[in-house]
């Protein structure tokens, strides 16, 4: 009998309850409720019970332990000290380990650990695997019969399925019996076959049954190549697709109804598995989010802080990928605010700040991003110290007398920058800002900075919501193709009737009105140092493309209006100059490229 | 001599149905119950070599019967006769100490081998 189906469905389930585990403990750290203490002996009970049943005795025998030790403390026979909260800490993260270690392959006890009762280790363990016949009836009373009789010759290890399932009606009357013992098989045979309706029986060595070390796919990561490529494919057919129906459209005389009918169907079907594929490549970002607040625990500890980590928004869903590449840069974002931004707890308290520090990782949804924030109530980024240093190092000019938050963040995502000096209670080797922002980049999002003195630091992450393909808005600028995302499209007007105001803004911009809305005019050819065109235009005259982006907007001025539609979105290297203004490419349907213009950036 | 039997069934026609079959396989039929309290009481009375029980019955059901008839007698060979879908309950049994079971409606050979087995057993 396969097992591997249910190891699957084990490792699923035991990490969940793990996870819950964990956050019970938690929970027991801030207010000893022997309540929590029932949540993780509900745990790891049912961790022992499916351990038992797939036969995995190392988890077995540490969660039987685990629940031992748990017992007495959820009866309140046994205080819940310090100590004992730590032994349930241990406790879970050896737990744990055992699991994992099952996922390997490495099911039995090893002979070193000391457990309660440990069996022998088998060197004659068999498996009786039975197929009752296929009208049998009330097979599950029939498998009971059987297992009766073996268990009269035998020791019985387990069974496959569990015996629990075999009244259930999904049971099928193929079931296995693992077990221990010298009979001989031809005794085993017949008395099983004496139970009755037994269609099949047969007697093997255990070794050959084992499963394979398991290695048990995790519900979450998925071979990236794969899944890039699928989503290429089905990126590529989208845009094969409009080609198509352009291409029959264009076709002259009157139109072949068969061919417009499958073309109208193969189009809805490749819209809706491009849906599907992306879709399925959406997860919450709880897959993420759930591994810190036990991280930044026990790291507070390590520095002798007190900081807890709440979540919030972690039903918001990002693309499976940005989800796996977002992990390393969050983790810096965090130990950053734990080693620098927080204070020790008594210095908070001298200020008047609760000795225990707030840490919140949040995720919400923007137009066309997931905005991911990493905020800190600590001590705020010194922005005074960090204007020296670069000013010495000279990133920026002396002239400069603050730093806004957005050059801030440019000095600390600068490469060369480190804010170790001699020796400075800041410490500061900003370790990981070029990381995360170099990695937020390549993601096609942005990074940003708030910060305030004394009051704490909040890191924003702005990233894509889905990748691979976009809607986009195709302009064309003096003689080249841009894509402009049209999710950040607000609207598309008229350049002649543009109603040019006198104030220029903070970066000395001229500045339009459009619907009220007063906006920088970004004239794309200048900034694309594309050539100027004449006015005069066969097109018909140029365009201000409206976009927003992070609550700010501007009015593109474009030469012309080519096409609004889907495009795949292939990323930039980032060492090409010249990418400053470009978040990505495309290649289009007639093989033309086009740059994706960073809206972010122009606004 | 022929091998005696006790039959444990609320409904005559039960009764009579396994009876008919019984006995033209050659077993004397010694003992008729209705109820689970009937079933030990008779068990104990006549110790037959073998008991068919049903399991729903008034005044204690098939199952605990089988469980007393059970204690009193470990060696006791009862065969349950159950209808289709009590699964759950016919486990029951078999853990309270039945040896085998049925199924109706009965088929004459699916009985007898049933009989065979919990004699043999």
């Amino acid at each position: 009998m396969d097992t591997s189906r249910y190891a699957a469905l084990f490792f699923t389930e035991s990490r969940e309850h793990l996870a819950a585990m964990d956050t019970a403990l938690l929970a027991i750290e801030q207010d000893r409720q022997v309540a929590h203490v029932d949540t993780l002996f509900r745990g790891m009970h049912t961790i022992k019970g499916m351990a038992a049943a797939m036969a995995f005795e190392a988890v077995e025998q540490v969660a039987h332990a685990l629940e031992a030790r748990c017992d007495p403390l959820r009866r309140g026979e046994v205080p819940l000290t310090d100590q004992e909260i730590a032994a349930l800490f241990d406790g879970v993260d050896r737990l744990r380990a055992t699991v994992d270690a099952a996922a390997n392959g490495q099911t039995a006890l090893a002979p070193t650990v000391a457990a309660p009762s440990s069996p022998p280790s088998p060197t004659n363990r068999r498996v009786i695997e039975i197929r009752l016949v296929a009208d049998c009836p009330l097979p599950g009373v029939r498998a009971v019969l059987v297992l009766a009789r073996v268990r009269s010759l035998l020791t019985v290890r387990s069974t496959q399925p569990p015996e629990a399932t075999w009244a259930e009606e999904k049971f099928d009357g193929a079931f296995a019996i693992t077990v221990e013992g010298d009979a001989e098989e031809r005794v085993i045979v017949e008395s099983v076959r004496g139970a009755g309706d037994v269609a099949r029986v047969e007697v093997v060595d255990a070794r050959d049954r084992e499963a394979a070390p398991t290695q048990v796919a995790r519900t979450v990561r998925i071979d990236a190549s794969r899944l890039d490529a699928l989503l290429d494919l089905a990126g590529e057919l989208v845009i094969t697709r409009d080609r198509l129906v352009r291409a029959l459209e264009a076709v002259d005389g009157p139109p072949d109804r068969q061919v417009q009918r499958a073309t109208r169907e193969t189009a809805r079907l490749i819209s809706a598995l491009h849906t599907e594929v992306l879709e399925a490549r959406m997860l919450p970002v709880r897959e993420v989010f759930d591994r810190f607040p036990r991280l930044v625990r026990d790291t507070a500890r390590e520095l002798g802080k007190e900081v807890m980590l709440s979540t919030e928004g972690q039903e918001i869903a990002l693309d499976r990928s940005l989800l796996d590449a977002i992990g390393e840069p969050l983790l810096h974002l965090l130990r950053n605010a734990l080693d620098h931004g927080m204070e020790l707890p008594d210095d908070r308290e001298r200020v008047g700040k609760l000795r225990s520090g707030q840490l919140v990782l949040r995720a919400a949804r923007d137009r066309a991003s997931v905005v991911i924030q990493v905020q800190d109530d600590g001590r705020g980024i010194d922005r005074d110290a960090v204007r020296t240093r670069a000013a010495a190092q000279g990133l920026i000019p002396d002239s400069m007398t603050t730093l806004s938050d957005e050059a801030l963040l440019n000095v600390l995502a600068h490469p060369g920058f480190s804010m170790a000096t001699h020796v400075s209670t800041l410490s500061g080797r900003g370790v990981g800002v070029d990381v995360v922002n170099t990695r937020v980049r390549a993601l096609g999002g942005h990074l940003e900075l708030e910060t305030l003195a004394g009051a704490g630091t909040v890191f924003t992450l702005r990233l894509p919501v889905t990748l691979a393909i976009a809607r986009a808005v195709l302009v064309r600028v003096g003689t080249s193709l841009y894509a402009i995302p049209a999710a950040q499209v607000v609207e598309v007007v008229d350049a002649e009737q543009r109603d040019l105001s006198p104030s220029r803004d903070a970066m000395q911009r001229e500045t339009v009105t459009v619907r009220d809305h007063l906006m920088p005019l970004v004239d794309l050819a200048v900034l694309f140092d594309e050539e100027i065109l004449p006015a005069t235009d066969a097109d018909g005259g140029q365009y201000l493309a409206v976009v927003e982006s992070a609550g700010r907007r501007a009015a593109l001025l474009v030469d012309g209006l080519v096409a609004q539609q889907d495009i795949v979105v292939k990323g930039l290297d980032p060492v090409r100059g010249g990418s400053h203004w470009f978040s990505g490419a495309t290649i289009l349907g007639d093989g033309t490229p086009a740059l994706i213009v960073d809206v972010h950036r122009v606004v | 001599m022929s091998r005696t039997v006790l039959i444990c069934d609320d409904a005559i026609f039960m009764r009579t149905m396994v009876g008919d079959i019984l006995s033209q396989a050659g077993f004397e039929i010694v003992g008729e119950a209705e109820t689970g309290v009937q079933a030990v009481e008779q068990y104990k009375a006549l110790r037959p070599d073998l008991v068919t029980m049903d399991i729903v019955m008034p005044e204690m059901g098939g199952i605990d019967a089988v469980r007393e008839i059970t204690q009193h007698d470990p060696a006791a060979r009862i065969l349950m006769c159950s209808a289709m879908g009590q699964q759950a309950l016919v486990v029951e049994a078999i853990q309270a100490g039945a040896k085998d079971f049925v199924v109706k409606p009965f088929q004459p050979s699916r009985v007898l081998e049933a009989v065979n087995r919990v004699l043999a057993a």
